[in-house]
Parts: structure tokens; sequence; C-alpha cells
């Protein structure tokens, strides 16, 4: 099994990913799930070193992708995907793992459910608020960027959620280095304007 | 903005980008001629360029720290139905584990929660796999499941035992426990993990901060979050991710690392390490500061030095410096090969282990000591080899399905509340069925799984809205009732099953045709073998058609067939049917439960086609795979015993009979204890033998006893009321106490009339053998009615050719000759006469008399050509030894 190819814009962002019940889940379907999961579950772990205040822990994307690719790499269907595939499809579980929990902080600060009682530290729940409000900017400014411009959508999407660096999203997206370096500033300038607007 | 405009952006940007700030404005008011808008847009991304402030400067790992860090527990539950939270006990990559009290009781509890539970389809089924597992395991080493729930916003929790206590080395460390203490903690723990082996559950995550001890030192086993059932080891998605939680590999076996299947005996390594650490002070390898793949290479390929050379305990233990040289050998050997890289030498279970640390213990020699090392032997022991007994099995099985079904229906709730209230009810259920624990086996448990299969019923009554699970349900419901003797019920439920599955999945699907084969069962167990063998036929057609070849739906069909035609009689063809069930459950990895029942079948075909030799030679095949498969001393075993004394019985060889049928007794009898309906059927067995040594009083007492046990477990109308009945009857008339012997008859025929509303042979055995009682009396007329009686019924049930109508029909004879009928006996005489000479295995004495009674209508019709030749067989056959087959 195959892990999808770049550039067939099989990739969607829709939900795909977190839809429950689908019944006939497909390998590939299953592959994302389980890497979405591990990126997770991965990610929980260091944050909650991190908080601990554990020295050696660090949450840094690249180490953590490296390290899910070393452990998935064994397993039966995503053994035969290149290393640079798994990290483009780490880097998209890692967006929309963080956009949808900045999704829910946002629901839940607008209202959240009735009957859970939440123990409150404002200062911080606010800090959280903002930096979600300005990734959820980000997401759909992607969005946006993507439909125009898939190549320098997915070329943000790695380097930013993924951690790829400016080699390894070349090789990826098969550009040289130097149309990596101007496509990023440009792309980056855009979203930045894009997200000050937004807010 | 098109794409158009987009390039047209980035290209001013580029071009504009790096000019000295002052020069730009008026560069682009010519590039971009009058469009204010590109102009203004390009002018803001110079401004974002030169400011370097947006969230894509951050590193993508402050973001996530924010918005995933801050949360929890900050951000934390305070209240869980009837529970108030007190603090954290812990988070990991699942959930938080909270510290809560129950608000109406205060008693303290942990509950566990899953973390942000919208993420993903795959981190909620494990959860619920977790709650799912530990519902299913009920030991006092093992924290217990109380509740579980979710919340409104679909957050699933469950509520365990709060086991207060320190990790095991850390306990044994401030204790200063010595070598002996901790092999007792370790033992315990040994234990707890066997009970979760006996439930065909791998734990997969041991280790010492899995496993915690109480002040009062009894050890509670935690986590069973990775846990997994081992009836789906094949290799899947869920599998490998599950097996990439460990992010610290220290107890984690080779094949763990590899990816490789594990088992059992990735359990049996992970204690291992657990021991070695208790007596060594440290880990096998050190991991600290390597990478994982570097960590990876460590554990499956470097060996472990010895415990006792690590030393570090000796220095800190009180007693350990005087463990002599010989015992810290057996010591590490214990370890070691608890711990060796291929796992078909380790332990081949965490009994094996146990028995080795009770040898170690008690200052024997080792099982696993090198000179005498198990493997060498061969000895295959299977995963559930802990004796289960079948109540204890039904059980489970009913627990399991309630639980299955429970998760089943969370997963399939689309709006919360209705469906919510339906699983806290299974779930109440579920919970109530714990109550009182589950080892004790006897009468009054089995009478429990029925009132519990009788409200798992209602339950499932109510579940219109998944037809799926419905029928489901009701498949596996009625498979247990029809186990426990409840025909009539299990009828309706499999119909029911059928039917919904016939509409949900179609008539032709693999679901359906599982239901025809359990129909077919059952008509096999109620006497209908033709319309048995249809069903049974059409299940196995849907299976061939639809499933692949190696399916095991196909093996199990053809063993039901090949079951369902010995039990019509048909045994060739059984054969034939069996040897294809043996083949296709042949596997490579060794013996199999299913296996072992198809090679009983066979056996038994062989066995009523008069092919002793063959018959017992299987039935020793299978008695080696069922003390392998089960151990020494399980009912199991006993079964085979019964079938290998019934071999020597019929050979009458009597003496040899008693001796299997005593063994097979003693087992039943210390597994189920004494008022057990299995404890009846080997007295059962065992005073037919008794009978035919002439031990007639022993026998007596052993079928009376039998019976006692039977009416009050079963009641006073059961079908094994009525076979121990028939024993009975037996004796009486072979004493002379022939009211007796009649009214056990009596008894035995109405019971069968009963349960088999008039058509059954059964019956006709029944009037057959107190038609005997009335030759006794010599009342040859009631005699004669009675067996007229007993022939019409095999007419309408038996096939013409039938042993049973043989017998009858040369009893008859025989009643007619007594009363000096001999023109009426003949035809029967004859007719009986042919069918026991067709038999493969005719009773001889039946044979004998048809023979004489020939010899005498012959004679008496002066036909005395026809009477010398009965004569000479009549002769011929006294002289015979009693066992040889009458095929001859």
């Amino acid at each position: 099994m195959q892990l999808p190819d770049s550039g067939k814009g099989n990739l969607s962002v829709q939900g795909d990913l977190l839809s429950p019940g689908a019944a006939a889940m497909s390998e590939e379907r299953r592959a994302l799930n389980d890497l979405f999961s591990l990126t997770y579950e991965e990610l929980r772990r260091l944050a909650s070193s991190v908080k601990r205040g554990d020295p050696s822990a660090t949450l840094n994307p690249t180490a953590l992708v490296n390290e899910a690719w070393l452990k998935l790499a064994n397993s039966p269907h995503v053994g035969s995907a290149s290393c640079l595939h798994f990290k483009r499809i780490a880097a998209r579980a890692m967006r929309q793992l963080l956009v949808e929990a900045a999704r829910r902080r946002n629901s839940h600060k607008r209202g959240g459910s009735e009957d859970v009682k939440f123990i409150t530290f404002d200062e911080s729940l606010a800090q959280a608020a903002s930096c979600g409000k300005e990734l959820l900017a980000l997401d759909s400014a992607l969005e946006e960027l993507g439909r125009i411009q898939p190549r320098q959508a997915m070329m943000v999407e790695s380097r930013f959620f993924g951690g790829l660096d400016i080699t390894e999203t070349a090789t990826l997206l098969g550009v040289s280095e130097a149309t990596i370096l101007r496509d990023w500033r440009a792309a980056k300038a855009w979203l930045a304007h894009s997200l000050r607007e937004a807010h | 903005m098109d794409s158009t405009q987009w390039e047209r952006m980035q290209a001013l940007f580029h071009q504009t980008a790096d000019l000295p700030h002052g020069e730009q404005q008026a560069f682009l008011k010519s590039a971009c001629g009058g469009d204010a808008q590109l102009m203004a847009d390009v002018m803001a991304m110079l401004d974002a360029d030169a400011r370097e402030a947006s969230v894509l400067d951050s590193s993508v790992a402050q973001v996530a720290n924010q918005v995933l860090c801050e949360d929890s527990p900050p951000l934390a539950y305070r209240e869980f139905g009837p529970y108030r939270v007190i603090r954290v006990l812990g988070e990991g990559g699942m959930g938080v584990v909270y510290l809560a009290e129950r608000k109406d009781l205060g008693s303290l509890v942990a509950i566990k929660v899953l973390r942000d539970a919208w993420l993903s389809p795959a981190r909620r089924e494990r959860f619920a796999s977790e709650q799912r597992t530990l519902a299913q395991l009920n030991h006092p080493s093992i924290a217990r499941l109380y509740d579980a729930d979710a919340l409104a916003d679909g957050t699933p929790w469950f509520v365990m035992e709060y086991v207060e206590g320190s990790p095991l080395t850390e306990y044994c460390t401030r204790h200063q426990c010595s070598i002996e203490e901790r092999l007792q903690l370790f033992r315990a723990v040994c234990e707890a993990v066997q009970y979760a082996h006996g439930n065909a559950l791998i734990h997969r995550d041991l280790k010492p901060s899995n496993i915690l001890v109480k002040e009062d030192g009894a050890i509670r086993l935690l986590d069973f979050g990775i846990a997994k059932q081992l009836e789906s080891l094949d290799a899947s998605a869920n599998q490998t991710l599950t097996g990439l939680r460990l992010m610290t590999p220290a107890y984690a076996a080779p094949e763990q690392i590899r990816g490789d299947r594990v088992g059992i005996h990735t359990d049996v390594y992970s204690l291992g390490v657990i021991l070695f650490e208790l007596l060594a002070g440290q880990l096998p390898f050190d991991l600290s500061n390597l990478t994982p793949a570097e960590a990876a290479t460590i554990i499956t390929e470097h060996e472990p030095g010895k415990p006792s050379s690590m030393g570090k305990l000796k220095s800190t233990v009180p007693g350990a410096a005087s463990v002599g040289k010989i015992a810290w050998g057996d010591l590490d050997v214990l370890c070691l090969t608890a711990m060796h890289k291929d796992h078909q030498r380790r332990y081949r279970s965490v009994e094996a282990l146990i028995r080795d640390v009770d040898h170690y213990l008690k200052g024997e020699p080792l099982e696993a000591r090198p000179d005498s090392l198990p493997y060498k032997l061969g000895k295959f022991v299977r995963r559930n080899e802990r004796a289960v007994s079948l109540t204890a099995a039904v059980f489970v099985l009913v627990v399991g399905m309630v639980v299955f079904f429970t998760v089943r229906l969370a997963k399939a709730r689309n709006t919360a509340l209705a469906e919510a209230a339906r699983t806290q009810r299974i779930q109440k259920f579920m919970m109530n069925l714990f109550e009182g624990g589950d080892e004790a086996v006897g009468p009054s448990d089995s009478l429990r799984v029925v009132t519990l299969v009788d409200r798992g019923v209602l339950e499932a009554k109510t579940l219109n809205s998944d037809p799926k699970l419905q029928s489901e349900l009701y498949q596996n419901l009625g498979s247990i009732y029809q186990n426990l003797g409840k025909l009539v019920q299990a009828e309706s439920l499999l119909r029911s099953a059928l039917e919904e599955r016939k509409s949900v999945f179609g008539s032709d699907s693999p679901e359906t045709a599982e239901t025809l084969v359990a129909l077919g069962l059952l008509r096999d167990a109620q006497g209908q073998f033709e319309e048995a063998e249809r069903l049974v036929r059409e299940g196995l057609d849907i299976n061939k058609r639809k499933l692949s070849p190696n399916h095991p739906g196909i093996a199990r069909a053809t063993s039901a067939l090949g079951k369902v035609l010995e039990d019509r009689g048909a045994y060739d063809p059984a054969i034939h049917v069996l040897e294809e069930a043996v083949r296709l459950q042949t596997p490579s990895g060794g013996p199999t439960t299913e296996l072992a029942e198809s090679l009983t079948e066979l056996a038994n075909s062989h066995f009523y086609s008069g092919h002793y030799a063959v018959s017992e030679s299987l039935n020793k095949q299978v008695l080696a795979m069922d003390r392998q498969l089960y151990g020494e001393r399980h009912p199991h075993v006993a079964d085979d015993l019964i079938n290998l004394g019934a071999i020597q019985y019929d050979l009458g060889h009597y003496v040899e009979a008693e001796r299997f049928d005593r063994q097979a007794l003693d087992i039943t009898q210390s597994f189920y204890g004494k008022n057990h309906p299995a404890t009846a059927s080997a007295l059962t067995i065992l005073g037919r033998t008794l009978v035919s040594q002439g031990k007639i009083d022993e026998a007596a007492g052993m079928l009376r006893e039998a019976l006692g046990i039977e009416e009050q477990v079963y009641g006073k109308v059961h079908p094994r009321v009525a076979g121990t009945l028939n024993e009975l009857g037996k004796i009486a008339q072979q004493q002379g106490k022939l009211d007796d012997a009649e009214a056990d008859f009596s008894r035995m025929a109405e019971i069968y009339r009963s349960i088999y509303a008039g058509k059954h042979y059964y019956i006709g055995i029944a009037l057959s053998n107190l038609a005997g009682v009335w030759v006794d009396r010599k009342n040859y007329g009631e005699a004669e009615r009675l067996f007229r009686e007993a022939l019409q019924l095999y007419s309408e049930t038996l096939p013409a050719g039938h042993l049973n109508v043989g017998i009858a029909r040369v009893r008859l004879g025989h009643a007619l000759v007594l009363d000096h009928r001999y023109p009426d006996a003949e035809p029967e005489s004859l007719a009986g006469y042919e069918i026991l000479t067709k038999q493969p295995s005719a009773p001889e004495r039946w044979l004998q008399t048809a023979r004489a009674d020939l010899a005498q209508e012959y004679e008496a019709s002066h036909q005395l050509e026809k009477a010398k030749k009965f004569r000479a067989e009549l002769a011929q056959g006294e002289k015979r030894p009693p066992l040889v087959s009458a095929k001859n």
C-alpha cells in the first residue's frame, strides 16, 4: 500500500481524517488515522513533560516527526512509503490536530456545554485563546492560498507544521531550493498580512 | 484574488522587497499603473515582510504549547455523574486520570477520561477497548472497573478502583524486601497476568509503574490501555499503533520492537525483565540516552547479563548476599528463560513461570534448568491452559458479549440521549454480572448463567433500531441457550436471528450461513436430523461460495455437518466430512480447540462404525492434544478418558473401562465439585461399567447420586435425568426389582415425550426398555404393545436399517417366542437379525438372541434347514470371544 502521492491533491483537508464511523475505512485512511493519533499522543506526552518542567523535553516537531517515522517505518502499511511522504502527512496531521484543538478551544470559550464545569485559569486561557484564533486565521488563509497556488500552500504546511527544512521541501515539491526560499518569503508575507486583517 | 493576480503580486513583491525602503513606493506606483488595490496588497506584504511578527515566525511548538497544553488539568472537569474530582492522579497521551470521590458514599475512585475524544475514532476505540478489557477482568490483583459513562459532549470516562500504593520496584526498595519477599510479590503479579491470559488477554505493557503494591503488600495490576484480545491478533493497523505507545522500551519484548506477532510470550518476557530488575536492582539493558533505533538494536540483538552478576542488590538487600551460588544460578535461569530472545524458548506460559518460582522457593530443581528444558519435550502449552470450566466460559462469553455490544452500541449512536440511556442500562446490567466473582462453579452458577442469559435476551429485544446488533445477540444467546439445554428458547432466538440476518445481510451472506449452521446444530440436538443436515449444508454452501477457502467459517460448518451426519447414523459420510474438517483445521501452529472437537467427532464416528482401533488411536491423539491445551486435569481430558473407556467397554474389557471411567470421575469431581451435572454424568458412566462387571450395588449407588444431582440442577424433566433413569431402570431390572424398573423407564418415556413433543426415537428406546420389564413379568401382550409402539416411533424418526430398529425387532420377536407365537415372531426376528448383521458393530447379545429365536421358530414350522443354519451360527457365536465385532 502506497501513501498518497504528492501533487494529486488527494490530501484535501476537509474533515476526512476526523470523520467518524466511516465503515469501509481504506488502508490509506487508516494509515492517516494512525499517524494522526500517534502524532497527537506524542505531542501530548511532550507537552506534559514540558509542563512538568522536564528540561530534556522540547516540543520540537522535527524531532517528533522523525521519532514517529522511526516507529512507524516497520508497520506494514507505512513501510513502503518514503520518509518524505510520511513527513508531509505528519505535517498535515499536525495542522489538523492543532486547528481542531483551537476550534474546540474557541467554541468552549464562546459557551461550552452547560453541565461541564471548568476550572478557569484566566490568564493562560486568554493566551491560548488568542493563539488559537491566530491559528484558525492561518488555517483559512492557507486554505485560500491552496486554492490559488496549491504547491505554495503545501510548502507552508510542510515547513511550518511538519518542520521540513528547505532541502526536504525542495525535494518534496520538485523545485529548487532558491524557489522555495522565494516562495516562502512571499507566502509568509501574504499570510501575515491576511492574519492581521482577520483580527 | 486569483492565481494571475497572485503571480503579479508575488512578482512585484520580489522586485520591490530588496529595494531601499524609500524607493519601494515610487517603484510600485509606476509598476502597478493605477491599480490601487494591487499596490495596497503588495505594500501590505512588504510591511508584513519587514515586521517578522506573525504566527508563522514563532515555532509550531509554541503554538502547540498554547492550544494543547494550557487546558489540562486547569481546564479540567470537576464532576462525572455521581463523582466529584479531588485531584489529578496522572496524565498521559490518552487521557487524564483523576482521583474522585462518590458524592453520596464518599468512597474514593480513580476516573479515567479520554482527552479530546473528538480527535479521532481510533483513539475512542482504544479507550473503549481498555474499558472492555477491564470489564472482562475480575481478579483481586487487577484494578476493577466500577462504572462508565460519557459526558454530554461525548467525552467517555470510566471509573476504576483507586489503588493507593507504590510501584513494585519502589516498594521493594523502600521496604528492603528480601529476595524471597520479592519473589512472592512477583508471583502475585504473575498470577494476575495469568488470570488475564486465561481470559485471552495479553497486557503488553507490563512494567513496575503499572504494578502498584499497597501498604498491606497486596498488588494491583493497572493500565490495560494497550491490552490485546488474543482472538484478534492478526496484523492490523490498530496493533501497529498500540504497539507504538511504548516510549520507554525497557520492558518491551524483541517481537514488540520488531512489530512481530505478540502473544502470551510477550508478557512472559516483560515479567522476566521485571524479575531481573527485582533481583539485580537494575534493568538488564541501559537504554537511557539512546535513540529509539539504538534501543531497538540492543533489545533485539544483545544478550542480557546474568542478574547475579549485576550484584547491585547484593549490597543493598538484607540476606541477598547469603543466597548461595547454586540458588543464584537458579534465579539467573528463571529470569533469562523468561527473557529469551526467541519466544519459543521462553516459558510457554505464565503458569510455567510460576511453577519454577515455586520450585525455587521450595528448593526444588527448576523445570527450566538447561538439562531439562521444557522446550526439549516439545510441550506445547496453549494460551488458554488455565482451566476454565464450561460454566465460567459461558459466563465470560456472555459478559464479553454484552460489553462488546455495549461498545458497539456506543459507537453506533448518533443522537446522544436515548441511546446513551440504553448503553448505560446495558452497562449497569453488565456490571451486575460481575458481582460475586466468576471463579466459583457449580449448579448455582449454571443456574445463574441461565438467568443472566434471560436478562440478556430482554435487553436484546429492546434493540429494534439496530437489527444487525440485535441479530448478532440473538445468534449468540441462542447458541448459549442450546448449550444450557434450553432448546425451546434457543429455537425462538435462532429463528429470529435468521430472519433478521436474511433481511439485513441477505440470504446468501456468511452471517446468514452462520445462523443456518447454528440452527442446524439445534435441530441435531432435537433429533431432527434431516432438517439439521439440510440447514447445515445450506450454510456450508453459502460459506464455500462467499468465503475464502481457508476461512475458519468453512471448517466450522464442515465440522458441524460431520457431527449431524454422525448423529443421524450416517457414519461413512460423517467420517469423510470430518476428515475434511480436520484437514481444514490442522494448522501449522499446533492444536486448537476446534481441531480437538472435530477429531473427537471423527473418533466417535469410527467408534460407532466399530472401528475400535482407529477410534482408540484418534481418541488418544485428542487426549494428548487436550492435555496440552488445557492441562492434565481439565474436563475435556475427562471426556477423552470417557471415550477411551467406552471403547474398552464395547470391547468387553470392563476392567480397563473402569480404570478410564474412574480417572474421568476423579478429574470431573475435583474440577466441578460433588454437585455438578458433569460429575453426575461421570458417575452414570462409571455406574454402567460397574453393572457390566456385576458390581450392581455400587453401581446403583452411583447412579442414584447422579440422579439426585441432575434433578436438583435441571429439574425433574430433562434429557439428562431421563438418561440416568434409563441406567437405573436397567439395574433394577437386573436385580429383579421390576416395579422400580417399570417406574424408571416410564418416567424416562414421559420426560422424552414432553421434551420432544412425542417425536423422538429416544421415546422409543424408553418404551422398548419398558417392554423388557413386561417380558420379565411374562406379560407378553403388554410387552408386544410397547415394542410395537416403539417401532412405530422409530419408523417415523429413524432410517429403517437403524441399529435401534434391529434391536427392538429382535426383542419383540423374542417376547413372541416366549409367548410361543412362533409364526408372529419369525418376521420380527428375521428382520431384526438382518438389520443387526448389517451393522458395523451389533451387540452380540441381541444377535445371539435372534439366532436362538429364529432356530426355535424354524424348528416349530419344520423348516429344519433354516433352523440348522441358525443353530450353527449360534454355536459359532458362543465360541467367539465376546469382543469381536459381529461383522466377522
